[in-house]
């Protein structure tokens, strides 16, 4: 049945859809006859009064009912014209008039049309009469069919972005033995990304949030993505800054976003979009336990061992790609000790700038740097769960403000 | 020149510009789904406004709870804009209202009296 009406609904997109064809009354029907019809049809709702197949009214079953149990209505109308307790001025539309018009004509009439339906016809003749019930029906399937519509194109869009994410997540399961990484769009797909590569002497992490989220910000995430790609190709990976002034100089100029004064003399464009990343960068050397670490509006956390407190590591105040962000800005190295048994951990502003608690402020930083401290003796497994735990507490009824990923991860001898 | 006023809304802050007693405010959250389209107007009005204006005193009121990324890059052009209406010889004091235990909102204000040296910032607590 309900597969049924899901096929109807690809098709139902005009009124004549809805039809129903309920016997017809002319007007010279008198009211016994209408009681008759209502007496042997009790699903029979509303009757159509019909003159010469020219559409003249609609008979409300309730009104008409109510009419005529009145003290001596029966007797004084029960022979009169059943153009009496008739509706003269219902809703009529054409077979082919679309849904859509139809939902608004039938808004406009109040409640009236939800209650006794409206008059269908065919080149200006009676065809039929459609039901409130149905038109509801429709609407609701159109809607859904539409939602369904949608959420299948984005669900296949996380597919994709997802594939990107492979061989970060095939990389880091080769070289992590403690480490967890969440990655939850708000939105199904999102703006946030991240990237790990394992080389010899090291790895590379980079957590990344891009401009927006749900589906613009996941078509910024490619576009960073395959920038990524390139520049990590031709560049160092031991020096994270410089990679950041590469990315910033190609997204910049590929998406047109230059400044008035970097743009050439006569160069007349229009810039329309103005959207980058920020981001962490960083590369551990095996060898030296050192973190070289660049970030774009985006600190890391660290936890080195044996240490009683989280220390915060700010990048720089610049985003990657932005219009206000010099061409060939540079960005800052930060070199961290990091020995086995120390910890890192890495946040897009999701959680950091998530609205909740008792007063509904931001999760901030200090009650982050808490909740590390608190679960950090755990397996990182275990930490990803207290971590989000805390996290999911927080914004409680509160709607996710962004998306939301989150690196953490446990320095064994294995990257010595 | 006409005033803006706009009711906040579950995704974009309360907008009270009273041009004619110099007197600005932003409170809520600020996360629209376009934000170029949410501030643009408001930036054009803003921009008129302190064209016309010499040595007076300004007043912002700040008060917000959320903003997105998109929205803190329009935040901080309008806070520039100010800035360099201070520059031109106006007097701009803000009030940046935060509570006590958002070091997110806190951490924000800091960083608008860093950038724009010529406006006179005070980071007030909220009660």
């Amino acid at each position: 049945m309900h597969s049924d009406r899901a096929a109807l609904s690809a098709v139902t997109q005009v009124a004549g859809h809805l039809l129903q064809s309920p016997p017809v009354v002319t007007p010279e029907s008198s009211n016994y006859q209408v009681l008759e019809l209502f007496t042997s049809q009790p699903e029979l709702s509303n009757l159509p009064v019909v003159r010469d197949g020219a559409p003249l009214g609609i008979i409300n079953r309730n009104h008409f009912m109510s009419m005529l149990a009145r003290p001596f209505h029966r007797e004084i109308f029960g022979r009169k014209p059943c153009t009496a307790f008739m509706d003269a001025n219902p809703l009529v539309v054409d077979y082919h008039l679309p849904l859509t018009e139809l939902s608004y004509l039938a808004l406009s009439r109040g409640d009236k049309v939800l209650s006794d339906g409206f008059l269908i016809t065919v080149d200006g003749g009676y065809a039929g009469v459609g039901l409130g019930v149905s038109l509801v029906q429709a609407l609701a399937d159109q809607q859904a069919q539409k939602h369904q519509q949608m959420m299948d194109s984005i669900n296949y869009a996380s597919v994709i972005q997802q594939s990107f994410l492979q061989s970060s997540r095939r990389d880091m399961a080769a070289c992590l033995s403690d480490y967890f990484m969440a990655w939850e769009p708000r939105d199904v797909v999102g703006g946030d990304y991240y990237y790990f590569v394992k080389r010899d002497d090291g790895f590379f992490v980079a957590v990344i949030d891009c401009t927006g989220h749900g589906v613009p910000g996941a078509f910024m995430t490619l576009i960073m993505a395959s920038a990524l790609k390139q520049v990590l190709g031709t560049y160092d990976l031991h020096n994270p800054a410089a990679l950041l002034s590469h990315i910033n100089r190609q997204v910049k100029e590929s998406l047109g976003q230059l400044s008035a004064d970097e743009r050439k003399p006569g160069e007349n464009i229009e810039v329309r979009s103005d959207d980058g990343m920020d981001c962490a960068f960083c590369w551990y050397d095996n060898a030296s336990h050192t973190l070289t670490f660049a970030g774009a509006k985006t600190p890391i956390f660290v936890l080195p061992r044996g240490a009683d407190e989280v220390t915060v590591v700010d990048g720089n105040k610049k985003g990657v790609g932005y219009v206000s962000t010099p061409l060939d800005y540079e960005w800052d190295n930060h070199r961290v000790k990091l020995k086995p048994g120390s910890r890192l951990y890495i946040s897009t502003d999701g959680i950091i700038d998530q609205i909740g608690g008792p007063k509904r402020i931001c999760f901030g930083k200090k009650r982050f740097k808490e909740q590390i401290l608190k679960h950090a003796h755990k397996p990182m497994a275990a930490q990803r769960q207290a971590l989000l735990d805390a996290f999911h507490h927080w914004q409680g009824e509160n709607s996710r403000r962004d998306d939301v990923s989150l690196f953490g991860m446990h320095f064994t001898e294995q990257h010595a | 020149m006409q005033n803006i006023y706009l009711a906040a809304t579950s995704f974009s802050p309360e907008v009270n510009f009273d041009f004619a007693a110099h007197r600005l405010a932003l409170k809520g959250e600020c996360y629209p789904e376009n934000a170029a389209v949410f501030f643009e107007p408001i930036m054009n009005a803003l921009h008129n406004y302190l064209a016309q204006q010499q040595r007076s005193h300004i007043t912002v009121d700040v008060q917000l709870a959320y903003f997105n990324s998109a929205s803190t890059k329009a935040i901080l052009a309008i806070f520039e804009r100010l800035n360099a209406a201070a520059v031109a010889g106006n007097y701009v004091t803000v009030n940046w209202h935060s509570d006590p235990d958002d070091d997110t909102i806190m951490e924000f204000g800091q960083e608008v009296a860093d950038d724009n040296g010529a406006l006179d910032v005070h980071l007030l607590e909220l009660a």
